[in-house]
């Protein structure tokens, strides 16, 4: 059963995955990218958790730890360089 | 048997949630709520998927697993308003997308 259920939840992510990347290549400013790369992160990061579920090993699960704190650390010093002019200080 | 149902139902959610966020984001047509549509996509998209998979995890005996997706989800739930606030501030601070109906900037201006 549960096999079944992660594919279609593997197309489904996916689906959504592709959606916000053709939004991160089109996005008609630099801050709508990278909105669209926080969420594509995300997903990433989601899609490695099944991954791991999918192979029963722990081992693939340690990446999506990164990927999250990666999404928050990608905001928050975009948003201190675009406003500061630089991310020090 | 019943914490794997749990876990797919709260997959199931999180699924419908991102697909509609993602969808939002090519529907709206400024930044502010395309911004809206991200967070609806990442907070209900990412948070309840995470605890689903820490509750099939759990059922299989994949503790390392359990951790991690818990960890992640609580700082998910920390970390998005934190990142969506931050970078509504530079984009109307910088001026790259300019709001039409400022009710904060008039006094500043005139």
């Amino acid at each position: 059963m549960i096999e079944t259920a992660i594919y279609i939840l593997f197309a489904v992510y996916g689906l959504s995955g592709l959606l916000y990347f053709i939004r991160l290549l089109r996005g008609p400013t630099v801050v709508d990218s990278i909105l669209a790369a926080d969420c594509v992160s995300l997903d990433v990061a989601l899609i490695a958790l099944l991954l791991s579920i999918y192979y029963r090993n722990s081992f693939l699960a340690v990446g999506a730890l990164f990927l999250v704190l990666w999404a928050f650390i990608l905001d928050v010093f975009a948003a201190k360089y675009l406003t500061r002019g630089e991310v020090g200080t | 048997m019943i914490l794997t149902v749990i876990g797919l139902i709260l997959l199931a959610i999180g699924a419908v949630c991102d697909l509609l966020g993602a969808i939002g984001m090519h529907r709206f047509n400024t930044f502010y709520l395309r911004l809206h549509a991200a967070t609806v996509g990442t907070v209900g998209g990412k948070f309840y998927p995470l605890l689903g998979v820490a509750f099939i995890a759990a059922e299989q005996g994949l503790w390392p697993v359990v951790g991690i997706s818990v960890l992640a989800a609580l700082l998910v739930l920390v970390t998005t308003p934190v990142g969506s606030h931050a970078l509504a501030y530079a984009a109307s601070k910088a001026r790259i997308v300019e709001i039409k109906l400022d009710e904060f900037r008039g006094e500043e201006d005139v």
